[in-house]
């Protein structure tokens, strides 16, 4: 049976930090990630990265993940692009299922001492009448359609949603060729970075805010869509009804933690809202209730691509320390990250998930989830 | 609808495959997934539900959600947004849970 | 204009997609005295379908929570098995002959 130090299951921005460090420490480092390619959602990112330059700003998605799997490379990470993990048995031993069709024997078991997992997020939904007709889908996999693929999923198109991902996503499907018809949210303001929403608002995009997708309406498909206002408590007032012609809708309304394996894995979990609803509970080191699994990145609370990388190098380094890996100068790298990550961490938009995330850790310390000390 | 025109991304020239959906032949980009030839050929409905007939299509397009299930080479239940197309591949649309061996 | 434009707003949308739950059916699950996903799942089947509650989970923690179920209480969901995603049964004997696509079937 293969056996590794370290197995780390997502191979997005999180994944591939925390592998990185965990390997550059010294430790054996097995890397998984279902799709084809490592990167994550990295790759859907055409837009460039604000921040500091040690989070790659100024640089686009796809070229920042790139790097990264170079590095992760050079650092001699085993990378399992197109596999799977199905889950956990007793002593440590993994399932893991191949999905590229040339391999004879597709499901395979390993041993690893610890786990990081890296599993992301997925995509929340909202449920009108008529979203489950073709046109309705995510804001992701419009993303995916027209950044992957080059393929727009329509032509006039409506996002409910402002947040970071709907105004990105509208504003990268206008510079593909699409009709973006408007934005509708149910907030009072516009809840992504306004940086964002001034590009939509220069191109003449309506904003609709305080309203919500009462209904979609078609034969086999999206034809028009009723949007209207909302009361105190989001309920659709009536006589503010409006019908747009379009012929698709995004969903864009937040991530929540992809928490399968981390349950199968008996990890504790929490409900917090602020990060995205149902997630492992981690101190510090990224440590869960169980002392052999590390969480980071969106999993262990949705926050941006740089706080998973951030975290994930975390993780790695007190993963690999957790086997005994490692050297003097972890200490000082870990109290870097944990400055970057408080830097990352304020402002309007840092500011609640600092303290959303400050209360997880309390949690556990009241829990008396500790990871090994290094 | 292929975009043929990206400030950012390049649009490289693509390999050309044809690919089949209920018989109709349907050109597709090597490295499309079926998804995404489908959509690009204007297709939107890839299945009806096994309760109430109704039509449904990408929705999640990373794999999870399991709503673009189409019948590829006569095997139901393939995720049609992950899973890519291949020269002269046979995609029907599928009704309910599908048949294993539905005849082409 | 077609004939849809005047017909008034339909109120009772699918909740679980896969297998077709709306959320009347929820609600009167909740009405039943269920008080979690995982309840709501084995009194409807919402959540039992082919992606296995990964989209409509969520949505119905939020019609719990929205009835007044406390969220701690709403999101108690089956424990995750093996194996984790539906994957076809040729993954577990050594047979390949199912592969006729590059990726398997759910």
């Amino acid at each position: 049976m293969k056996c590794a130090d370290i197995l780390v299951i997502g191979g997005g921005p999180g994944g591939l930090g925390a592998a990185i460090e965990a390997a550059k420490a010294g430790a054996s480092v097995l890397l998984v990630d279902e799709n084809p390619r490592m990167g994550g959602q990295l790759y859907k990112q055409i837009h460039k990265f604000f921040g500091s330059q040690t989070h790659y700003a100024g640089q686009r998605g796809f070229d920042i993940a790139d790097t990264l799997i170079a590095e992760a490379a050079r650092a001699g990470v085993e990378l399992l692009p197109q596999t799977r993990a199905l889950g956990c048995f007793d002593e440590g031993q993994f399932a893991l299922l191949s999905l590229a069709n040339q391999d004879a024997t597709r499901l395979r078991t390993m041993k690893a001492r610890r786990v990081i997992l890296a599993t992301g997020a997925k995509e929340n939904a909202v449920a009108f009448p008529g979203w489950t007709l073709p046109g309705v889908m995510t804001a992701g996999a419009a993303q995916t359609l027209a950044n992957i693929y080059g393929v727009l999923p329509g032509k006039r198109i409506l996002i409910l949603g402002s947040g970071n991902v709907g105004l990105i996503v509208g504003y990268q499907l206008m510079q593909a060729g699409a009709q973006v018809l408007g934005i509708v949210d149910v907030l009072p303001s516009v809840h992504g970075y306004e940086v964002h929403a001034a590009k939509l608002r220069r191109a003449n995009v309506p904003i609709y805010l305080g309203s919500t997708v009462v209904e979609a309406r078609g034969e086999t498909r999206v034809q028009q869509v009723i949007i209207g206002q909302v009361d105190a408590c989001f309920q659709p007032i009536e006589g503010t009804h409006q019908t747009i012609e379009c012929d698709t809708v995004l969903l864009a309304v937040g991530l929540s933690p992809r928490t399968e394996i981390a349950a199968m894995f008996g990890c504790d979990m929490t409900f917090e809202r602020r990060l995205g609803g149902l997630m492992p509970i981690h101190d510090e080191t990224m440590c869960t209730s169980n002392q052999t699994i590390y969480v980071c990145g969106d999993l262990a609370g949705v926050e941006e691509a740089s706080t998973a990388l951030d975290e994930g190098r975390l993780a790695g380094i007190h993963a690999a320390a957790a086997c005994g890996y490692g050297d003097e100068a972890r200490h000082a790298r870990v109290a870097a990250l944990q400055s970057s990550l408080n830097t990352l961490r304020s402002g309007m938009h840092g500011q609640p998930r600092k303290e959303a995330k400050n209360d997880i850790l309390q949690l556990a310390h009241r829990k008396g989830i500790v990871g090994e000390t290094i | 609808m292929r975009i043929y025109k990206h400030p950012i991304l390049e649009i490289a020239e693509a390999k050309i495959v044809t690919v089949y959906m209920d018989s109709q032949p349907i050109i597709a980009h090597e490295n499309d997934s079926i998804a995404a030839a489908l959509i690009a050929s204007g297709i939107s409905v890839f299945r009806h539900t096994h309760k109430t007939g109704e039509p449904r299509g990408v929705f999640c397009g990373i794999g999870q959600c399991a709503d673009c299930l189409v019948i590829v080479n006569g095997q139901p239940n393939v995720r049609a947004c992950v899973t890519l197309v291949k020269e002269g591949m046979q995609i029907q649309s599928q009704s309910g849970y599908g048949q294993v061996g539905t005849p082409l | 204009m077609t004939q849809q434009e005047h017909t008034a707003p339909i109120t009772d949308p699918i909740i679980c997609r896969c297998e077709e739950i709306r959320k009347s059916e929820i609600l009167q699950a909740i009405e039943m005295g269920c008080r979690s996903v995982t309840a709501i799942k084995k009194y409807t089947r919402a959540g039992m379908g082919v992606c296995q509650g990964r989209t409509c989970a969520r949505l119905i923690e939020q019609i719990l929570i929205a009835s007044g179920i406390s969220p701690q209480a709403a999101v108690a969901r089956d424990k995750a098995r093996f194996p984790i995603v539906p994957c076809p049964i040729s993954a577990f004997n050594g047979s390949d002959k199912e592969d006729q696509v590059d990726a398997p079937s759910i």
